[in-house]
């Protein structure tokens, strides 16, 4: 009796054990998580998700990008006066403090994506290995286009620092182990990236894709390759890239300039690259919307009661004003400036500004009226979302607006320019190219076109637009311009300085 | 037959008594009274009488928990009354350690234990709490938050990674956290500090171990009856002074900025001209006042325990609530279930269950409003009766004045609802047989933790102004679902012969954990106003799209064997040793781990040299040394994965995926430890002395490191750090006379922390925000605060026009001066330097006990010097600068020459110079505090009318009344050292009463 005792519970015991043994191959699970090599590589039509993927990372940009890439330039100050954005302000005044927050998110938030973006491009390589037929293309192109999309962020980071890592694989400390590459290496490593694309891409304008509409093209990755050429300073490069754009006839300037930067100018054919944003016309539900209110008015009265103001971070220059108001360049200017009565009154209390034109006001197109505030005197019209195009229940600034990045007419005057240096072009004349520009916005044609009338013009089309106005002026030397109501520019400062928290981190230093 | 016909001829007699307290005179019930060398005994009654029948020369035995073993020979006697002398240090003191229990005598390792009457005295949730300034070594830092968890450290930073929490093990399973708990359900408390005492427990004890055993019945018990409940009420203490109307308009004319001093006018216009100073608003709002409250605690909680000879139990439930001191609908309330049952079932078999079920309902605060009512301008009332757009409150909005934000933080407070109901259960069983009676054991428990947090987040509609709306209504629903089981099997075995005592435990552990997260989000709720329409299914239906329903979880599995030694010699040579073979899911790469740990222990005071020594009456030596594998350290993917996004593709939401990039690939962290210890009663045990000191490396060190280039932080081994320090816990208990005693206890623990390795390149390791750098590296503390040295500020034109860096950089008075620590004339990077850390270099408590006749008064202080606190409200200034400011700085501020040589001028304060991370904003941590204080006064058992009347104690309690420190801030106690917008830590006063049957 005993013993059979004993064996119960040796048997117990054994049981336990058994158990336990069995319990050991959990130790090899993984619960929760879908590993990157987990995937399923051979659902091609998956291949896509990365791709959309590497766009979301380019569309979701922070705030700061556009107002940093932007402020430096003779268009625009820093706004909010007042606030706390002193580092926004000094670097408007050229004084740059590595310490500023604002340097490293830039920074990290370009960098960020562009990890992203490559990491997107391999993931798609692994699909392409088991396709057939016409996936195989497919994948191609979608290679293609995070290649594109790598150009454009390696072009904003080498704009603002000129010399940065150049990152051409996820895996980051392999591209960091070669140190930075020159501004000239950059761009020149665009340019060659985007040859490398240009073969797969569609030979569509963007709204004309049916698979990703407004996604990248051919004629993207072109334009991409003239700006990274018009930095190098290599103008035949620059006219070859746009005359090819302009020849293929797919481009048209939007007939309304001021509508161009609102609704009904989304999509259109002459949109080569913008940046997509939406809250899908519904009042409830998640949104994908960008920042747009450090662009907005603190004070306005609009036409939509509800609709929220702006942070007032990124203000029109008197200077940009006044040049528009000395060529009578009404609807580019109505379109580029939303005016307060104080700006009015500043532009006033210059006698040769005593009367401004009837078409200064501070009621928009739209019916907006834009009040008094400490933080700025004038609006980035082009980043004005009128009240009334909100989505009904959507109140925050510039709601479900996209972002416009390249254009055609910017195009057009990248070809001109490109001319007036020297290089050859056969598509058009400078003249035309420039002329198309001015016809848009009711200006009339001018003849025998400088390379300054293009930069007149440029400043003119594409004010507040992505410090164009500030990088054509550090190429082309121009640091006059740049030294305007009490500035002075000097060649020391071109570019940002790294920001201490990458010298911290990285084998970098500042000049 | 053979005992029984020989006990016939002796002389037999009845002895009777009564068994007391020698401290209070009480009688205690359950003494254990043995008739010595024979299993003859029996227990005192409730009314602590007996009864026994014995032969003269026969030696009783009289032991109680807690008490000193007595010894009395019976002579012609028929009534014994034995009044039992307390011990609180007794040699047989018996303590809970992993898997087990051991004679406090034989431990070498550092374990300190709590008494679960010294938990009772703090009226708080969390029982960890009550831990403050009673063990040495023990850093607790409060949170004032009702319903929340406070940060309990364990010889400083044993892991960063793996969290600040020791490991609490409650009946055998794991928590890292003890809020479902109320401390009259907790029986004992043993903390486990040093890694030869933690190792068994493997990888998850790598911070310390808390070992909770909840409440049981003693056999042969009569139920004790008891009810424990009190009430009171907390208010905020030592509340930042603001600058009020007067001083924030003078700093805004000294600001330099035409627009702050825009904004005053415009507030003077809006709301009219102060009657007593017409440069400034008639407005002066007090925010910190305006958004405190008083609010109101209570706890009540009823049981019974008790036993017979074959089994004991014991049930309780209590209920505790507390309100917030953050005026909005912030609360906390727990309902509580506890039981516990043991069953004799054969002379072999044994088994018990014991279930603790939570039932917790809690408010969260919105905690953005310490933060909005630090900065918001004194100008802006809290209602604005000119808002006639505002629905359905007029409240205020610093926009209408020019501001950027709109600063009033009672629209979050008034439409923001945060509901979290938290359910846990503990479920154990356990069965015990001997497999040789009294010599090897095995035993087998299982326990499982289901947890569940349900939290409903609503978001009301409101308009305050364009930038401060909410048009349409929201809910957010997210089940957590949480379900921990743990299956221990182990074998003891026991055995003597001759002085040698050994005891060897094998063992093995299975734990399974598993978490899922479950969540919706739905917008524009019918009917939003009730209550009663909370629930998704209300939202608008296509509101759910876009990824607003998303479930997330995880599970790891741990399986471990452990084996553990204990050997003395003659009570005077002690051994034992651990080792823990640990698998674990979370390490791909390297599942298995295996770590050792032995003590040494010599009873000095058993020693024939030390007999009648006259001042020792025990004298321990100890030393100990352990190693730990830390596997608490987050999920360690070590591969790429994926996550889903969505983007709008022609105003069409379109779902993709990210790979991420970088990936966590951990090895474990390796702590070793070597402890060298002391313990001793002096002075007929007046006196217990615990001294003890420690050297601790962390190898493999784990910290989130920032990756160059991206912004994120991903966990990596990059080094080495040490902790060393001494801990010192004495006591002090003497009855003075039959109406007087005292007992007095004091701990101080001493903390020096320093990195001692780090692989990297640079020599360092970055964390924390980028504006306000912490830095690790080598000979300094871990994430040290690190930034430039103010070393004055500049008075005058002279002096600037004489200092080339002031000159360079377009200085002006009120600006401060750094340290130009390289003497390169330039200030820049390379002249930071370490200026803090968090981690305190003494940390000390002690306790007063005076009792006389029936009143009792205990006071317990605790303070800790040493530790930094970055004062980042005030450094948020970088953010946004037309805010507020506290009173200090108003009065201290730079303004004029002489005014100051450590405080910004106004103007300067907006400037990015004065802005970056410098000794200004890192601020002495140090506190004293008077913790507790109690009055208590006991109405003793006693019969009326032959009507038994319960024991009644009624109690006085303020919890926190005093704290002293100089930092600038509501509290000191900042767990991580940024002080950023915690919760004020309450002082709180309750009125209570115990009663007892």
């Amino acid at each position: 009796m005993k013993k059979i005792k004993q064996l119960k519970w040796l048997t117990f015991l054994l049981v336990t054990c058994t158990v336990f043994y069995s319990c050991s191959d959990k130790l090899e699970e993984n619960d929760g998580q879908v590993a990157a090599d987990d995937l399923d590589f051979t659902q091609t039509g998956d291949m896509v998700l990365p791709l959309i993927g590497a766009y979301s990372e380019v569309y979701s940009r922070g705030w700061e990008d556009p107002i940093l890439v932007g402020v430096r330039g003779d268009d625009v100050n820093a706004g909010g006066v007042g606030d706390a954005q002193g580092g926004l302000t000094n670097a408007d005044l050229y004084n740059y403090d590595n310490n500023y927050w604002m340097f490293n998110q830039v920074w990290s938030n370009f960098y960020g994506d562009l990890v992203d973006i490559v990491n997107s491009g391999e993931t798609i390589q692994r699909y392409k290995e088991f396709a057939t037929g016409s996936d195989i293309a497919l994948a191609d192109q979608y290679i293609a286009e995070t290649k594109v999309l790598s150009g454009f962020q390696h072009l904003q980071m080498s704009r603002l620092w000129s010399d940065i890592f150049i990152i051409t694989t996820s895996n980051v400390s392999e591209d960091i182990d070669n140190g930075v590459d020159t501004k000239e290496e950059v761009m020149q490593y665009v340019s060659d990236l985007m040859d490398e694309a240009i073969p797969f891409l569609p030979d569509l304008r963007p709204n004309e894709r049916t698979d990703v509409r407004g996604g990248v093209t051919k004629y993207t990755a072109l334009a991409i390759k003239a700006m990274a050429n018009l930095e190098l300073e290599n103008y035949q490069g620059v006219a070859d890239a746009t005359a090819e754009i302009i020849g293929s006839d797919k481009f048209m300037l939007y007939d309304d300039y001021y509508e161009l930067f609102k609704e009904d100018g989304q999509l259109s054919n002459e949109n080569l690259f913008e940046l997509q944003f939406s809250d899908y016309g519904q009042a409830t539900g998640d949104v994908n919307n960008h920042l747009f209110a450090p662009f907005g008015p603190p004070s306005w009265t609009p036409v939509v009661s509800t609709a929220s103001s702006g942070w007032g971070f990124y203000e029109p220059s008197l200077k940009y004003i006044k040049f528009m108001i000395d060529r009578g360049d009404e609807t580019r200017l109505v379109t580029s400036v939303c005016f307060t009565p104080r700006g009015m009154d500043e532009l006033m209390s210059d006698p040769n500004y005593a009367t401004l034109p009837s078409y200064v006001s501070n009621t928009t197109l739209d019916g907006d009226i834009f009040n008094d505030t400490t933080r700025f005197m004038f609006a980035s019209g082009k980043h004005y979302w009128p009240s009334n195009q909100l989505t009904p229940g959507r109140n925050s600034y510039g709601s479900g607006k996209n972002f416009l990045v390249i254009r055609y007419a910017e195009i057009l005057l990248m070809y001109a320019e490109a001319l007036t240096h020297g290089a050859s072009g056969s598509v058009l004349t400078a003249d035309q190219a420039v002329n198309l520009v001015r016809e848009r916005a009711n200006m009339s044609p001018i003849s025998g076109v400088t390379t300054d009338d293009v930069m007149d013009e440029k400043f003119a089309e594409l004010g507040m637009e992505w410090g164009i106005r500030y990088f054509d002026m550090i190429r082309l030397n121009q640091y006059d311009e740049l030294s305007y109501d009490g500035r002075t520019f000097t060649a020391d400062a071109e570019y940002l300085p790294y920001p201490q928290d990458q010298l911290d981190l990285l084998p970098l230093e500042n000049n | 037959m053979l005992f029984f016909s020989f006990s016939a001829f002796a002389q037999q007699m009845d002895i009777n008594g009564v068994v007391t307290s020698k401290s209070d005179g009480l009688p205690l019930p359950g003494v254990s009274i043995i008739v010595k060398g024979t299993t003859r005994g029996t227990t005192s009654d409730f009314d602590g009488k007996y009864s026994i029948s014995v032969s003269s020369g026969d030696q009783l035995e009289y032991s109680y928990l807690g008490f000193k073993t007595m010894v009395i020979t019976v002579e012609n006697q028929t009534t014994i009354d034995v009044s039992l002398e307390d011990d609180v240090e007794s040699l047989n003191e018996v303590v809970v350690v992993g898997y087990g229990t051991q004679k406090k005598a034989d431990l070498t390792g550092a374990i300190s234990t709590v008494k679960s009457e010294d938990i009772a005295r703090t009226p708080n949730s969390n029982v960890a709490q009550s831990l403050q300034g009673k063990v040495a070594g023990v850093q607790i830092t409060s949170n004032g938050s009702p319903g929340d968890s406070p940060t309990v450290r364990i010889r400083g930073v044993g892991s960063y990674a793996a969290g600040n929490n020791p490991l609490y093990v409650v009946d055998g399973m794991f928590y890292d956290n003890i809020d479902f708990l109320d401390s009259s359900q907790i029986e004992s408390f043993s903390v486990l500090k040093d890694a030869s005492s933690v190792s068994i427990f493997g990888q998850k004890g790598v911070n310390g171990v808390i070992i909770i055993e909840t409440k049981r019945g003693r056999k042969e018990q009569k139920p004790v009856f008891t009810y424990n409940g009190y009430t009171g009420f907390q208010t905020a203490q030592n509340v930042v002074k603001m600058a009020n109307a007067e001083q924030f308009v003078t700093m805004a004319y000294e600001s330099g900025s035409d627009a702050d001093i825009q904004f005053v006018e415009n507030a003077i216009q809006r709301y009219g001209r102060s009657r007593v100073n017409p440069n400034i608003p008639n407005v002066n709002t007090d925010w910190y006042d305006e958004i405190l409250r008083l609010a109101p605690v209570s706890s009540h909680s009823i049981g019974v325990t008790g036993g017979s000879e074959n089994a004991n139990y014991s049930f309780n439930s209590s209920y505790f609530s507390q309100e917030g001191i953050l005026d909005m609908k912030n609360e906390y309330e727990r309902f509580n279930i506890q039981s516990s049952v043991d069953i004799k079932v054969s002379d072999r078999l044994k088994v018990g269950a014991n279930m603790v079920f939570s039932n917790a309902t809690k408010y969260n605060p919105e905690n953005s409003a310490w933060f909005q009512a630090y900065f918001a301008v004194p100008i802006l009332p809290v209602y604005d009766e000119l808002n006639t757009e505002a629905t359905p409150i007029p409240f205020s909005d610093a926009r209408v004045l020019g501001y950027r934000g709109s600063q009033n933080p009672f629209p979050v407070m008034t439409f923001n609802n945060n509901r979290l109901k938290i359910k846990k259960i503990l479920a154990s069983a356990y069965m015990e047989y001997q497999l040789i009676p009294d010599k090897l054991k095995f035993r087998t428990s299982y326990s499982h933790d289901f947890s569940t947090i349900s939290e409903r987040n609503v978001r009301l509609p409101y308009f305050v102004s364009q930038n401060s709306q909410r048009e349409v209504s929201s809910i957010r629903r997210a089940n957590q679902e949480y379900s921990n089981q743990i299956w221990d099997n182990t074998l003891t075995y026991t055995e003597s012969f001759g002085k040698h005592n050994l005891t060897l435990l094998a063992g093995s552990s299975f734990r399974d954990e598993q978490r899922n997260v479950f969540q919706a989000t739905g917008d524009n709720i019918r009917g939003v106003q009730l209550e009663s329409s909370w629930y998704l299914n209300f939202a608008d239906p296509t509101s759910f799209g876009n990824d607003r329903v998303s479930e997330i979880g995880d599970r790891f599995y741990s399986l471990s064997y452990f084996g553990r030694l204990e050997y003395s010699y003659d009570d005077k040579y002690l051994l034992n040793a651990t080792v823990r073979t640990e698998g674990d899911s979370k390490f791909p790469r390297e599942i298995w781990v295996t770590t050792p740990a032995f003590g040494l222990g010599w009873v000095v005071s058993e020693e024939s040299f030390m007999e009648d020594n006259g001042i020792f009456d025990f004298l321990k030596l100890r030393g100990s040394w352990g190693q730990l594998a830390n596997g608490a350290l987050g999920d360690s993917s070590g591969t790429r994965t994926i996550s889903n996004i969505t983007t709008a593709i022609d105003d069409i939401p379109t779902d993709g995926f990210i790979s991420s990039s970088n990936y966590q690939d951990l090895e474990r962290e390796i702590l070793e430890e070597t402890n060298l210890g002391l313990s001793a009663r002096l002075f007929d045990s007046k006196l217990s002395l615990e001294a003890d000191y420690y050297i601790r490396d962390t190898k493999k060190l784990v910290i989130p490191v920032d990756q160059p280039i991206v912004s994120n932080t991903i966990l990596e081994n990059v080094g080495e750090m040490r902790t060393q320090g001494i801990e010192i816990a004495a006591n002090w208990s003497q009855m003075l006379n039959d109406n007087w005693s005292f007992s007095v206890a004091g701990n101080i623990a001493t903390l020096n922390n320093e990195v001692t390795k780090v692989n990297s390149a640079a020599g360092y390791f970055d964390t924390g925000q980028a504006e306000f750098r912490q830095r690790s590296m080598v000979g300094e503390p871990i994430e040290a605060f690190f930034g430039w040295e103010v070393v004055g500020v500049y008075q005058n034109d002279e002096e600037i026009q004489n200092d080339p860096i002031a000159v360079a950089n377009d200085l002006v008075p009120g600006d401060f001066k750094y340290r130009d620590r390289n003497g390169d004339g330039e200030i820049n990077a390379d002249d930071r330097t370490v200026i803090g850390s968090y981690l305190p270099s003494f940390v000390y408590g002690g306790n007063l006990q005076v009792s006389y006749k029936q009143f009792d008064l205990s006071v317990a202080i605790a303070g800790q010097t040493g530790n930094d606190i970055l004062n980042r409200r005030r450094g948020e200034v970088l953010f946004t600068n037309d805010t507020n400011m506290d009173a200090d700085f108003a009065i201290n501020r730079w303004h004029g020459e002489g005014t100051s040589n450590s405080y910004p001028s106004s103007e300067g304060r907006r400037k990015a110079w004065n802005q970056r991370m410098s000794t200004f904003f890192v601020e002495d941590g140090s506190f004293f505090r008077i913790q507790n204080i109690q009055l208590a006064y006991t109405i003793p058992q006693s019969t009326i009318k032959g009507i038994k009347m319960p024991e009644v104690r009624l109690t006085f309690t303020a919890d926190r009344p005093l704290t002293l420190f100089n930092y600038n801030g509501f509290t000191p106690e900042v767990a991580n050292g940024i002080d950023r917008q915690p919760y004020p830590i309450p002082a709180v006063y309750t009125f209570g009463v115990n009663i007892k049957l």
